[in-house]
């Protein structure tokens, strides 16, 4: 049943313990989770048959690093919003990131409002 | 009552465990074979997820411990560190603190990690010289806490429905059993089938209860969602929220979440008034909503209640009229709750207009079906300027129902229980001819009366019942209620009131409207289970 | 690589085959396709199914699955040969795809297997059978006994079936 044109979210992350913060954080905040991918393989295969507006992404995953995951999302579709989920300590990383597109950063641990804001930003882009 | 907090903390705990033995795992691997960078780089990413989940909870000396080893595993996947045989030992040292933090977090005496150790890790991190000599002896201690096994697991919603399945599957032929024993006359198959019977009955209950969850893990969501509608429709809300601890089962939550949300969006932008017109209405500026759990035997009830502006029942009978549902003359003997039931019909919508949050062609219909398709029931009740509310009737669980069994000719059914309202003996004498159909006033309210027997044996457009097609002088009637309007069927013969497990008649027999299932009672014997929705639509239609 | 091409030359010479269940409807033999048949077995008791057209019987308790139950004779409208009598009949419970259905049968069904060439796809007499010619598969021929081949999808999902709605 849709109801609303709530905005679409994959969470990426291979903790099950962030994925369930961050999915909370976001369905109370109005969004919708439309998938939680605990590794690369299924975050790209998520990313491509969901397609979700926006893509929380943890850079550092089992099987491919999180930057993998952005290069392979950015490639299929280039529009899709990414926002890298990242503890402290993981400053370099960001900075190749933002070479692939992904504007917008939440570092762990994160707040709410942190989290919200990061969101709310990465959608004003597009208006 | 399970809080969030709580559970975010069960879950951490599992996670946490998880990690430390996956790191004991991969250390021991990393001793045979150092350079291997995938296995450092797996250790990395286990201490990395443990610091952060232990920041955001507030483990503080379990983040500050990870962290300490993520970096010296990071030096090490730099090859600023060596991974000498004194190195690994502090490291070893310090994935058992580790393990030992973990464990003991629900443990009431706290444990500090050594500091020995926590020096030893600092040298090995700071000092870039070689100088090993600094590092002192760690005493090690083991005890069953080290090894000790997550108490939670997670499981998989669908293993769950499969061992539910099962379960339904066992309940038949252990009636089946029992009913055998019964006829055999065998001391020793009665004690047996006894035992398998409360046995069947216990393992029933414990994978029902497996399954439940509590309504607080969905109404905890609504502070949030009321605050931004509330805001979006620039009024002011104050919420409460009772029964959050009611139990219910997992996916009959999940089915009705959206239909509350709506609800809950309907009340906020139709039902509650802007704060000027409360006023006038000497109503408190701000609108109360309240949203409650309780339990009735086996069904949970749900009530959202507004004190908003109610809804206006010539209103709706305008709209009954306007939209062709019935004649301007019939609408005027409809009773309160009929008028308001047809606000499920599809396509009934009171919206004049659409607001930001709410309608959007998403009318009462979809969340009526939502709650059909468990099985549940739902009402509204509604006094003009008083409020409205929508009481929700969902079963505890899905598989197991309630019913009432019933003979016609030859035949036994089931009626779920949840559609039911009562049972009468009536004279016959008592039933009144009104065109086609028969009524009856049965406590002051006038109910459309459907013979069962008829309606199995007629084409459903020829339907049409005399007295005198009746064959005895008393009928045995079955009132069943549906979307707030009655309907009594008479029947031969009432049976008993029976747990029944509902099984979907396979294609192509499935369509057929008024069966909603069949199920196999402790005999071997089929019973049709009738839909109750897909009768009264069409008497009700019809009248 | 060398084997596989071997079998296949094999199969080539050796006459593909189809094996039946062949039962008597009315005083002719029909048969349907093995692999379509899920087990064969004395007909359980029938509970009456209300709102159903008269040539389903109703529903049966086949091993803990539900199966309704439908009479070949009258959905076809063949006439029964006189003076028949027997103390059960026997079921055959068909599946063909997510479709399940038992057709009653009064002797106890054969298994038979032919060629397939000895099934004729177009066969000319077909306006002589009461049975709706989209139901039928082919005529097969063995000995001098005639078997005609129903297609059991096509029978369960006809629209007779699939407008069961009231």
């Amino acid at each position: 049943m849709e109801i609303t044109d709530k905005k679409r979210i994959l969470i990426v992350d291979d903790s099950f313990y962030m994925r369930t913060m961050l999915k909370n954080m976001l369905l109370d905040a109005g969004y919708d989770v439309v998938g939680e991918a605990p590794d690369g393989k299924t975050a790209l295969q998520m990313a491509r048959e969901k397609v979700p507006d926006l893509v929380t992404l943890d850079v550092i995953l089992p099987d491919n690093t999180g930057l993998d995951v952005l290069k392979g999302i950015k490639q299929d579709n280039p529009d899709m919003k990414v926002v890298i989920v990242s503890a402290v300590g993981q400053e370099v990383i960001m900075t190749e990131a933002a070479e692939y597109g992904a504007l917008h950063y939440i570092i762990k641990p994160f707040s709410e409002d942190k989290v919200l804001e990061a969101l709310s930003n990465a959608f004003k882009e597009e208006e | 009552m399970k809080g969030r907090e709580q559970e975010y903390r069960e879950i951490f705990i599992a996670e946490a465990l998880e990690y430390y033995d996956a790191l004991s795992r991969h250390i021991s691997d990393l001793e045979k074979a150092p350079q291997d960078e995938q296995v450092l780089a797996e250790i990395f990413r286990l201490l990395h997820n443990l610091k952060a989940n232990a920041k955001a909870i507030g483990f503080i000396t379990i983040a500050d411990v990870s962290h300490k080893l993520e970096t010296a595993f990071g030096m090490i996947r730099n090859k600023e560190l060596n991974f000498s045989d004194e190195v690994v030992t502090v490291l070893f040292d310090g994935i058992d603190m580790l393990g030992e933090l973990i464990t003991s977090i629900d443990s009431p005496k706290e444990v500090e990690p050594s500091p020995a150790l926590l020096r030893n890790l600092d040298i090995i991190i700071n000092s870039l010289s070689d100088n090993s000599a600094e590092l002192s002896k760690v005493q090690k201690y083991y005890n069953s806490k080290n090894l000790s096994l997550s108490d939670l697991i997670y499981i998989q919603i669908k293993k769950l429905d499969h061992l539910l399945n099962l379960v339904g599957e066992l309940i038949i032929d252990r009636d089946r059993i029992f009913s055998i024993s019964k006829e055999l006359d065998n001391d020793d198959l009665k004690n047996v089938s006894a035992h398998l019977y409360r046995i069947t009955e216990e393992l029933q209950y414990s994978v029902m209860d497996a399954r439940l969850v509590n309504v607080g893990s969905l109404f905890n969501k609504f502070p949030r969602i009321v605050r931004d509608i509330a805001v979006a429709e620039s009024k002011e809300i104050n919420l409460d929220i009772i029964g959050q601890d009611i139990q219910i089962d997992r996916n009959i939550l999940q089915i009705i979440t959206d239909s509350l949300l709506h609800l809950m969006r309907n009340a906020i932008s139709h039902g509650i008034e802007k704060a000027d017109v409360r006023k006038k209405a000497k109503k408190s500026p701000q609108g109360n909503i309240t949203l409650s759990a309780q339990n009735d035997r086996d069904t949970v009830i749900l009530r959202l209640i507004d004190d908003g502006k109610g809804i206006d029942q010539q209103e709706v009978k305008r709209a009954i009229v306007q939209r062709g549902f019935l004649s301007a003359d019939a609408v005027n003997d409809l009773r309160e709750t009929e008028v308001l039931s047809y606000l499920f019909e599809p396509g009934f919508s009171l919206a004049k207009e659409v607001t930001e949050v709410s309608g959007r062609g998403v009318g009462l219909d979809v969340v009526k079906n939502a709650i059909d398709s468990i099985g549940g029931r739902i009402r509204v009740d509604s006094k003009k300027g008083e409020g409205t509310t929508f009481t929700l009737f969902l079963p505890t669980s899905i598989a197991v129902k309630g019913a009432l069994l019933c003979q016609v000719e030859e035949n036994f059914y089931a009626i779920p229980l949840m559609h039911t309202d009562s049972v009468v003996a009536l004279p016959t004498a008592e039933l009144h001819e009104v065109g086609d159909l028969l009524v009856a006033d049965i406590n002051s309210e006038t109910i459309t009366i459907v013979s069962l027997k008829e309606l199995f044996n007629t084409d459903i457009s020829e339907y049409s019942v005399r007295k005198n097609d009746l064959e005895s002088d008393v009928q045995n009637i079955i009132i069943v209620t549906y979307n707030n309007r009655k309907l009594g069927l008479i029947v031969d013969k009432l049976l008993r009131q029976q747990d029944i497990v509902i099984k979907a008649l396979s294609r192509p027999v499935n369509t057929i409207e008024i069966y909603a299932g069949v199920t196999l009672l402790g005999s071997g014997k089929v019973c049709l289970v009738l839909d109750v929705a897909a009768i009264t639509r069409y008497f009700i239609a019809r009248r | 690589m060398e084997p596989q091409n071997i079998r296949d030359k094999k199969d080539v010479a050796v006459e593909e085959k189809v094996h039946l269940i062949v039962f008597k409807l009315g005083n002719e033999e029909y048969g349907v396709r093995i692999d379509q048949v899920k087990e064969v077995t004395i007909t359980p008791e029938i509970t009456r199914m209300p709102k159903t057209p008269s040539f389903i019987k109703g529903v049966s308790n086949i091993r803990g699955d539900i199966i309704a139950i439908m009479d070949l004779e009258e959905r076809f409208k063949i006439e029964r040969p006189s003076g028949w009598h027997a103390q059960h009949t026997y079921t055959l419970v068909m599946e063909a795809k997510e479709f399940t259905m038992g057709f009653i049968v009064r002797e106890v069904p054969q298994s038979l297997t032919l060629p397939v060439s000895s099934i004729d796809k177009a066969p000319s007499f077909i306006q002589d059978i009461n049975i709706n010619e989209n139901f039928i598969e082919g005529i097969g021929k063995y000995d001098d006994r005639l078997i005609i081949v129903l297609d059991i999808y096509k029978i369960l999902t006809s629209d007779e079936i699939s407008q069961l709605k009231s």
